[in-house]
């Protein structure tokens, strides 16, 4: 428990964003995939005591050990990163408590892996708790500000209702995304550049607190805005 | 309707097609997808369409030339063999695909066969409900490219059992198991299986977890289960 903390209770989900860097010529995709994959995927979360504490089976594995675990990283997250003498642990903590107050929804940190170590974001893990040394480098990237879909309550119902801040046109794309179209399908109908429509689904997917094209229709469909 | 034969047997199936090799392990892939692209690395009308994670294409490629005892490196740079990659987006994935097909039978190759792994839950890669997606726009991407045969291979010692049964039994028109082609009973049209599967998966339900993204670097240790039957 940080007693010096004091979390806001509308917020139960805090997520980390970790970036791959330099490793590939995909690196970009992995990037983007793992942010959306993460963004909403609890690898660390606010228990009802106000302790950030990392979600022991996020990464469980087929024979149910534990990733997390295995990598040792268990318990009071910030207190975890305050203990570390490292300048990329204090900034961990301080964005963590930008979460807290409310300052900030999220954080990215990037992973640099050095050739002769594993790529693995659980090794990025491991290393950046101890203190970096014999695997890659990790920084903060950015801190991001709150959303209002990012925004949720005990009860994990989002506060902001992402369809009220769809515009008509992404609400157009939405029931053709809906009715299973694809992007070039969608332009077709609509009538406006490709380029365009995938900039469409993306605020869609976005808007709806979505990680997916898939996810953002189900979402829609289960509060009966769209029928497939 | 092209009919498209397959290396050894009689088996053949009517183009366009869009067909699932569940293996288990490389060894099996390899002899699938093996029996499935020699007839086109040796006829120079056919053409051929590999993706994959980056630079795997290229790798299996050159593994399947030295199987078959040929060399395939002016086919790849005259594009009658299109090396391919998938996207992290489900839609660029699916044009990925479609355009270079396109492509292969505007200049006349037939048929076309095409070779891609399921990536389920890969960093890098889709989100396991849009791979489906895409898995049930293939077909309908290919309803007018008469002469394409497309195999997703997936690798049911690896993949979890909802991968075989959403993906490779349901979204595929037939399947080979053991060696066996035969037509998928689950399998459902892209309309009914977008009702009825896609916006019901279990993992997209309120309150329900979703499968976490992972590759195989994460668990180091981990290795193909061995087949027991």
């Amino acid at each position: 428990m940080c007693a010096e903390i004091a979390p806001p209770r509308n917020l139960r989900v805090v997520p980390f964003i970790w970036r791959r860097a330099h490793t590939s010529a995909v690196a970009g995709g992995e990037i983007g995939h793992a942010a959306l994959d993460l963004q909403r995927g609890a690898i660390a979360v606010l228990d009802p005591d106000g302790n950030v504490t990392w979600a022991d089976d996020a990464w469980a594995a087929d024979d149910g050990e534990s990733g997390l675990a295995r990598v040792g990283i268990r318990g009071n997250l910030l207190q975890a990163y305050r203990a570390q003498d490292d300048p990329i642990a204090r900034a961990v903590a301080n964005a963590i408590v930008a979460i807290f107050e409310g300052r900030a929804t999220y954080f990215e940190i990037e992973h640099r892996p050095s050739p002769e170590s594993p790529r693995s974001i659980l090794t990025s893990i491991a290393a950046l708790r101890g203190n970096g040394a014999g695997a890659g480098a990790a920084v903060i990237h950015r801190v991001v500000t709150p959303r209002p879909q990012d925004v949720r309550t005990h009860s994990g119902e989002p506060i902001g209702d992402g369809m009220g801040r769809l515009t008509p046109r992404e609400r157009e794309v939405l029931e053709f995304m809906a009715a299973g179209l694809d992007n070039r399908a969608i332009s077709a109908r609509l009538r406006i550049q490709y380029s365009t429509v995938r900039g469409h689904v993306r605020a869609v997917i976005e808007k709806l607190g979505a990680r997916s094209r898939l996810e953002a229709v189900a979402r829609a469909y289960q509060r009966g805005l769209v029928v497939p | 309707m092209t009919q498209v034969p397959f290396a050894r047997g009689d088996q053949q199936l009517d183009a366009p097609v869009h067909f699932a090799l569940i293996h288990y392990g490389e060894e099996e892939l390899r002899a699938g997808v093996l029996n499935f692209l020699e007839p086109a690395l040796n006829d120079p009308r056919q053409g051929i369409y590999l993706c994959g994670p980056e630079g795997e294409a290229s790798r299996f490629l050159d593994n399947l030339a030295l199987s078959a005892g040929r060399d395939v490196r002016a086919d790849v740079a005259e594009r009658r063999i299109i090396l391919g990659h998938g996207d992290r987006d489900a839609d660029q994935q699916l044009q990925n695909l479609l355009d270079p097909l396109r492509e292969l039978c505007d200049r006349g190759f037939s048929p076309v066969r095409v070779v891609g792994p399921a990536a389920w839950g890969v960093i890098g890669y889709a989100a396991p409900e849009d791979f489906l997606w895409y898995e049930s726009r293939v077909l309908p991407g290919i309803e007018d490219l008469q002469a394409v045969a497309v195999m997703c291979t997936y690798d049911a010692a690896r993949l979890p059992a909802r991968a075989i049964v959403y993906g490779a039994l349901e979204t595929h028109t037939h399947t080979i198991i053991d060696g066996v082609l035969s037509a998928s009973p689950s399998f459902m049209s892209a309309d009914r299986y977008l009702k009825t599967r896609l916006i019901h998966l279990p993992w997209l339900e309120p309150g329900e977890e979703r499968p976490v993204t992972e590759t195989s670097e994460d668990h180091p240790g981990r290795v193909p289960r061995s087949r027991t039957r």
